[in-house]
């Protein structure tokens, strides 16, 4: 029977053993740190894919389709199509919207990139949307002070916009402040909350700074194809109450909607946020299985060194260990004592390893510019696995110490 | 009979020939008593204090302490057994060299036997105090003479209170002041009560004794 106390002094009698042999304990534990070093990075840079992902798709919205104009595919490369195709147009939009009828929500914009805007004692660039008013709902944005955009501005193609955050404090405007851009002039009603960029990196969707843009109603705006054709730049399709499994069949949809009204000229792409997640998925998947298989390998070589110095450090030891069993040492303490010895040297360089690993870790995000991310979880796995190793790989070690008939290990010197 | 062998012999298997360590042997030793053990090399010294204390198992015969046969004793029953009721004192001195020389004494309550530290510490430095090495308690081993060590081994038998020593040349890497302070010590013990069995191939030893045993390879040792 060993009791918690037992194990400790054990413990403390393997650690002044251990520290006797600093450099050849240092040496075996540094297999092991090697692997842990291995497993933390790796779950470092995991978890950062993994929540830049998900930080990816909740900017983009999870229950959301978009669908972006683009240069038209290979087929057409060279060709002008335009009388084919226009590209995305309001038409688009509004047929769109009568397939979705009751189950979500459409907008859509047109966007000027870097345009002027004064207001009286200050300017700034910004990028000028103009947008249906179901698009500013459907980006989940939400005014600070103030209001969004109406229908009624469209229809009654008002003069006025919505700021976002940091465009409204840059041009120190606020509600009623009138703003020129370009020719036109057109009266703040509300200023955003903050909503930060649209984290669209690799999914080929454009980028957009909702705190830096200035966003009119749509028909006060230019239109990117002229006024006759009404095209936009984008769409968003917010769905209402959905499972995110019926987004595919959805962006099907939508896109046999598009090829038939573009006669199948693709100068749209369409991207569907969730989807991206098992893209995500299986691309770390591969990073997972490359950098699992070198920790595991790693820890399984640490492993077996760190058994052949206990096994060494259990034949130096051969008189202490006669003399232990002769002052009363039962078997079960015996294996303790040596499973204590593996299990520290392993988890002493599952710790460095930790350490290591997460400047590792670091020194990948500041250098490669790849995220990581640290769980405690993950934290938590390095020095466990190393333990486990020791405990494993010290098994066989103490358990021969064990069995010494202590008559005989004592004639050892 | 406090401690008590009968018919004891001990062969080891080497190279497929057997070897005789320990030619048929009875003994029986009581409280009180200082039995050396005498014989010439070989003829089985060390192997019969093996046996009798249960470091070792017989290929025949039996052991039995206070009428029960060390044989039936499981793992840790032997363990507690050479715990608390035996001490154990060797040729030369062995210390765990990463320990001190009070925490080498109070090795066995590590083990079973008074568990309260404090009891433990005093015990071990008042045992100290009784080899005559109170000032070396927080001393390492290696700063220690052969004497002082074997002294410290004497203390760190002592510790649990024993009831039999076992003492395997204990003076064999003394100079002759220094064995006799072992040997002091040991029949110290048994006049108090103890039951001291010391192998020995030293004449000043065996005027220590009260009772010998000579071992001779080639012929049955008779019981005292
Ligand atoms: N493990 C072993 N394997 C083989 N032979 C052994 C073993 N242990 C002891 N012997 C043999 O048994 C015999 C008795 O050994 P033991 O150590 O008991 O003698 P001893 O009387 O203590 O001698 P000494 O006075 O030299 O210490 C010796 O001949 C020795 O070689
Ligand atoms: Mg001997």
């Amino acid at each position: 029977m060993l009791y918690p106390a037992d194990v400790y002094a054990d413990a403390r009698d393997a650690w002044s053993s251990l520290r006797r042999r600093a450099v050849r304990s240092s040496l075996s534990a540094l297999g092991i740190a090697i692997g842990v070093v291995a497993l933390v990075s790796m779950l470092s840079i995991g978890e950062g894919a993994k929540r830049a992902t998900l930080q990816r798709i909740s900017s983009l919205g999870i229950e959301t389709v978009r669908i972006e104009s683009a240069p038209p595919l290979n087929a057409f490369a060279g060709v002008d199509v335009t009388n084919l195709s226009v590209g995305l147009t309001v038409a688009d939009a509004q047929r769109i919207a009568a397939w979705l009828a009751g189950r979500g929500t459409l907008g859509y914009f047109a966007r000027n990139d870097e345009q002027l805007v004064t207001a009286a004692n200050h300017r700034a660039l910004a990028t000028v949307v103009g947008a249906s008013a179901d698009w500013l709902p459907a980006e989940t944005l939400r005014a600070a002070a103030g209001r969004l955009l109406l229908p009624s501005d469209n229809l009654q193609q008002r003069r006025v916009c919505v700021l976002g955050a940091r465009l409204g404090i840059t041009l120190a405007a606020s509600i009623g402040t009138p703003l020129h851009t370009g020719n036109q002039i057109c009266k703040v009603v509300g200023i955003l909350r903050p909503r930060g960029r649209l984290l669209t990196e690799g999914t080929g969707l454009s980028a957009l700074d909702f705190d830096n843009a200035l966003i009119t109603p749509f028909t006060t705006s230019p239109f990117p194809s002229g006024a006759r054709q009404r095209g936009v730049h984008g769409m968003l399709v917010r769905l209402r109450n959905n499972s995110p499994a019926s987004l595919p069949g959805v962006a099907e949809n939508l896109k046999a909607i598009l090829r038939e009204t573009h006669r199948d000229v693709t100068n749209y792409r369409i991207v569907v946020p969730y989807a991206l997640l098992n893209e995500a998925r299986d691309t770390q998947a591969l990073f997972q299985l490359v950098m699992g298989a070198i920790a595991g390998l790693s820890l399984l070589v640490g492993g077996i060194g760190v058994m052949n110095v206990m096994l060494s450090n259990v034949t130096e030891q051969t008189h202490e260990i006669g003399l232990r069993m002769a002052v009363g040492a039962t078997r079960a303490r015996i294996v303790s004592l040596y499973m204590c010895h593996s299990a520290l040297l392993c988890f002493a360089g599952g710790v460095v390893g930790l350490m290591l690993g997460i400047a590792a870790a670091l020194l990948v995000q500041t250098y490669a510019g790849w995220a990581v991310a640290f769980s405690l979880l993950g934290l938590c796995l390095g020095p466990a696995s190393a333990l486990l190793t020791g405990l494993v790989f010290g098994l066989h070690p103490a358990l021969r110490a064990a069995a010494l008939n202590p008559a005989l290990a004592l004639r050892e010197s | 009979m406090l401690i008590q062998g009968d018919n004891l012999h001990r062969e080891f298997e080497f190279a497929g020939k057997s070897i005789t360590a320990l030619a048929t042997t009875s003994l029986a030793v009581t409280a009180g008593e200082l039995l050396t053990l005498t014989g010439p090399s070989g003829s089985g010294k060390s192997t019969l204090l093996n046996l009798l204390s249960g470091l070792d198992r017989p290929s025949g015969g039996e052991v039995r302490f206070e009428d029960q046969p060390l044989n039936s004793f499981n793992d840790a029953q032997a363990a507690a057994l050479r715990n608390r009721a035996f001490g154990f004192i060797f040729q030369t001195p062995h210390l765990l060299p990463y320990k001190t020389v009070v925490e080498n004494v109070a090795l066995p309550c590590s083990y079973g036997g008074i568990r309260d530290a404090q009891t433990i510490d005093e015990r071990a430095h008042g045992l100290l105090e009784y080899v005559g090495l109170a000032e070396y308690a927080t001393h390492y081993p290696r700063m220690l003479s052969a004497g002082e060590l074997q002294r410290v081994v004497f203390a760190r038998a002592l510790i649990n209170r024993p009831r039999v020593l076992f003492a395997d040349e204990p003076t064999g890497s003394l100079d002759a002041e220094n064995a006799h302070r072992v040997l002091s010590l040991l029949r110290q013990e048994a006049v108090a009560g103890k039951c001291v069995i010391m192998a020995t191939h030293d004449a000043e030893a065996m005027r220590f004794a009260t009772r010998r045993l000579n071992l001779d390879k080639f012929s049955h040792a008779l019981p005292g």
